[in-house]
């Protein structure tokens, strides 16, 4: 179809790009500056890991790799269901998506569970209930942050100390161990088909919500909420579901981590979820430099879980202080968000 | 004209819709007639009621009064539901996506395809592609993507979204072309002929007038809230040649035909005397570009002198006025303010240089809402009402907020009235009045009249006068044309990133002033030349 009437020309064409020798120098120089910022953290815990192998012989071995699996389960358990929620509400940590009560909740569980335990209560039963309480956590960030709008971040706030200050209360800020129960130790100790039970969970969370959140019909949608909020709703979509679902689906996520807790712990040791909070945020965010997009997906939360307990490990094999292997991970943490936010910026 | 006229065959017929705002009658018993098989253009100037009527029609607004009724058939309820499911598509002027989803993805958005395992990645994949190749005429791999594509790419992932599903009868494009060059415009216009052929019918709304006349079969004109007038444009037709001979062999005229019903009323005198008596030059912009929204932008302003820089939707003027004031990064070009080059980086080195804005977004950008009124006259002239050593004297800013208060009669007239409860005017003025009393040499108003009520705009347009003639340059952004022609005393007018026009006021009819910003006078110009 050919018109006579000229095309609409527009009286002078839209801006020309950039050209000439220089023009293309710059933007050589931003390809690779991209490239560096945004594959920086990688290549930085790259090196990290070639550098313990060789100053460590044992690292690399399977009883050793094993150990870092069966130690990683809970904070990559924790950080399948953040990553959820960041993937749900948009990767600002302010005023997007973030549950930092998920570790509290799972905490909470833990001492329930182990209470209840020690007090005669059945395994089922127990277990049952821990996982109720951890899922009314669940339930109460989605409520405040969908029907009372109020920021993830300050909403899951409150449900954080509310759940350490219950737990505390409930089990008089006291250490609870649980011995002699198959179950307990089965998860703790225990092999199938050559890995350990805590790393079996793992897989299945990732299998089952990394499926949920990644193949689903429901997990793009939900995907689309986070990424562009306007453009969901334009679609016919209504977020407040699939951000409450979110929240519902980490909580599921902190009952799961609460089954590997119990049992690495042999019980409850009150305050374990301050060092969870951190390494789950961590492996969230440094998984989204494994993903092809650039964002916070399941199995990257994963694989950054892993990383950073492999990190760990590897300094403490080395003998690094304590101490100074949490300076360690401040200044990794640093490094991953820098470069997001600096991704973000080149990205404009 | 047949298809056009014929009543039992209209595709959407609105009504008698009427839709109030606090303070404005955005829509007045406004109609909107779009037969089968049509392109229908819809205009107006900004305010008019288009995009309130889109909003109506997409269940996004709840109207006060009238009927809808999509192929014959009356909706009790607009819901975005109700309207998608009979057919109507919208394909809105900002890039609805998700820069991080591929192109499958963004096409399935919300409608996607489960197969037995879960998605159906690669089935939905391929019908994307195919969709976009066949349809579209864009060879695109689904897997790529968003932030991956060009602009005009992305616009077509926009329009498979919406037709993807084959369940498409009308389709509203609004303001498709504002992002786009001049030869994706072309192959837009080839895929909207092809829907309409396909038996699709078409609202085409924007601001091109020359897009209107070439594309659209009839066009309904929107001011005040009501439709004035609807136009035929003449169809199609294949000539012996085997040409398409579009309405569009006449644009020029009926271009002007639907300026005059665009415009078609007076310019009232709630504009002040002009007493420009241009001074020296305060602000001089040279060779301005970002390189990508605006290019090659010079004027200067002078003191004592009102520029008016105009242009609609797309034509880089707001980004234009964010470089002046540092907000935005520039790639080329200079700008110096009373002779002096500065180098902007930051909106508080402008003020420094005694270049201040008063921006277009007030409420985000121009005012703390939760503070008083005294508090947000005095933050950029903390100094003045502290001491040496950086103490705030409290009663020294409540008197000076209270003289700029009294001075600019801002209503309640009391400076400790927090600013959030105030009028959209009366927060102007406390914008204003932030800046009055520096010595500041350029004011740059960004659009200082949006969401103001008439009486108020008629005090600020008298304030803004009141800067010149202390001997500021003002330049003042706007796309209420009325009120450019009636304040300022030369404009420049913006078309698709240029500064394309230099006019002064003083003679300069309003018709003119809108075949300026939408181009077809341009067009015309050209038209001879070539």
């Amino acid at each position: 179809m050919t018109a006579v009437a000229p095309a609409p020309a527009p009286p002078s064409g839209s801006p020309p790009p950039p050209s000439g020798s220089a023009d293309m120098a710059a933007q050589v120089a931003r390809r690779v500056l991209y490239f560096a910022i945004s594959r920086g953290p990688l290549v930085v815990f790259a090196a990290l890991l070639v550098y313990l192998s060789l100053e460590s012989e044992f690292f690399l071995e399977w009883r050793n790799i094993k150990s870092i699996l069966r130690q990683s389960a809970p904070d990559a358990i924790l950080a399948s269901g953040l990553a959820v929620v960041v993937m749900a509400g948009g990767d600002d940590v302010v005023v997007g998506g973030i549950d930092i009560s998920i570790p509290a909740a799972a905490t909470m569980g833990v001492g329930l569970i182990a209470d209840q335990l020690v007090g005669g209560t059945p395994l089922f039963w127990a277990y049952l209930l821990g996982a109720l309480a951890i899922l009314g956590v669940g339930v109460v960030n989605a409520f405040l942050v969908v029907y009372v709008k109020l920021t993830p971040l300050l909403a899951t706030l409150a449900t954080l100390v509310a759940s350490v200050g219950m737990y505390k209360w409930a089990i008089n800020n006291r250490r609870i161990t649980v011995l002699e129960n198959d179950f307990v130790n089965e998860v703790r100790d225990g092999d199938f088909l050559g890995l350990p039970i805590p790393a079996l969970i793992t897989l299945g969370t990732l299998v089952l919500v990394g499926g949920i959140a990644h193949r689903t019909r429901f997990g793009i949608r939900m995907q689309a909420v986070g990424g562009n909020r306007s453009a969901a709703e334009i679609a016919g979509l209504r977020p407040g579901g699939y951000v409450a679902a979110s929240f519902i689906l980490a909580s599921f996520c902190g009952v799961i981590a609460s089954i590997v807790l119990i049992s690495r712990g042999s019980g409850i040791s009150p305050g374990i979820e301050e060092r969870l909070l951190v390494d789950m945020v961590l492996a969230t965010f440094v998984g989204a430099a494994f993903s092809p997009r650039r964002v916070v997906t399941v199995p990257g939360a994963v694989a950054g879980a892993i990383l950073v307990k492999a990190l760990g490990n590897g300094f403490q094999l080395i003998q690094v202080d304590l101490f100074q292997i949490g300076m360690i991970k401040g200044v990794l943490i640093l490094v991953v968000v820098a470069s997001s936010a600096l991704v973000g910026r080149l990205r404009q | 004209m047949a298809t056009t006229a014929d009543s039992n065959s209209n595709a959407l017929v609105m009504s008698d819709i009427s839709k109030a705002f606090p303070g404005v009658q955005a829509l007045d018993n406004a109609n909107l007639v779009v037969a089968d098989r049509e392109i229908h253009g819809l205009v107006g100037e900004n305010g008019a009621g288009k995009s309130t009527i889109i909003k109506v029609l997409a269940g996004i607004y709840e109207a006060d009064h009238g009927s809808v009724w999509v192929a014959n058939e009356q909706l009790e309820q607009l819901t975005p539901q109700s309207v998608h499911e009979r057919g109507v598509r919208f394909i809105h002027q900002e890039l609805s996506l998700v820069p991080y989803f591929n192109v499958t993805e963004s096409v399935f958005m919300a409608q996607e395809k489960q197969g037995v395992f879960g998605l159906a990645t690669r089935k939905m994949r391929r019908q994307a592609e195919d969709f976009l190749a066949n349809i579209l005429g864009a060879e695109i791999d689904g897997r790529t993507l968003i932030r991956d594509l060009t602009v005009a790419q992305q616009k077509l992932v926009q329009i498979a979204r919406a037709l993807i599903d084959g369940q498409a009868r009308l389709v509203v494009f609004d303001e498709p072309t504002a992002v786009l060059g001049a030869a994706d415009i072309n192959t837009l216009f080839g895929n909207i002929r092809e829907l309409r052929n396909s038996g699709i019918s078409i609202v085409y709304v924007s601001h091109y007038l020359s897009e209107i006349t070439e594309i659209c079969n009839r066009v309904t004109v929107f001011r005040n809230g009501v439709d004035v007038d609807t136009i035929h444009l003449g169809e199609e037709q294949v000539n012996g040649a085997g040409n398409v001979v579009s309405g569009a062999a006449n644009g020029s005229v009926r271009q002007a035909e639907i300026i005059k019903l665009m415009v078609g009323r007076e310019i009232t005198d709630m504009y002040p005397e002009s007493q420009a008596t241009p001074a020296n030059t305060v602000l001089e912009v040279d060779g301005l570009s970002d390189g990508i929204r605006f290019v090659d932008a010079s004027f200067s302003v002078r003191a004592g002198e009102i520029v008016g820089l105009t242009g609609i939707i797309g034509s880089g003027r707001e980004a234009l006025v964010d470089s002046i004031y540092g907000q935005r990064r520039v790639s080329k070009g200079t700008l110096a303010v009373a002779g002096k080059p500065i180098k902007l980086r930051s909106p508080a080195q402008a003020v420094s240089a005694g270049l201040v804005l008063v921006p277009r977004d007030r409420r985000n950008d121009g005012l703390v809402l939760d503070m008083s009124v005294a508090d947000n006259v005095n933050v950029a002239t903390l100094e003045m009402v502290s001491s040496k050593l950086g103490w705030h004297r409290r009663q020294q800013a409540a008197q000076r907020a209270d003289q700029l208060v009294e001075q600019l009669d801002v209503r309640p007239r009391r400076s400790d009235t927090i600013v959030r409860f105030l009028s959209g005017g009366n927060q102007q003025k406390v914008v204003l009045a932030r800046w009055l009393t520096t010595d500041s040499k350029v004011f740059v108003l960004d659009q200082p009249t949006t969401g103001v009520d008439v009486g108020a705009r008629s005090e600020i347009y008298a304030l803004v006068a009141q800067l010149a003639a202390g001997g500021a340059g003002v330049l003042m952004s706007s796309n209420d044309l009325a009120e450019v022609l009636g304040i300022c005393d030369r404009v420049l007018v913006m078309v698709r990133g240029r500064i394309v026009a230099e006019r002064e006021t003083s003679g300069l009819a309003l018709d003119e002033l809108v075949a300026l910003t939408t181009g077809s006078a341009l067009e015309g110009v050209e038209g001879v030349a070539s």
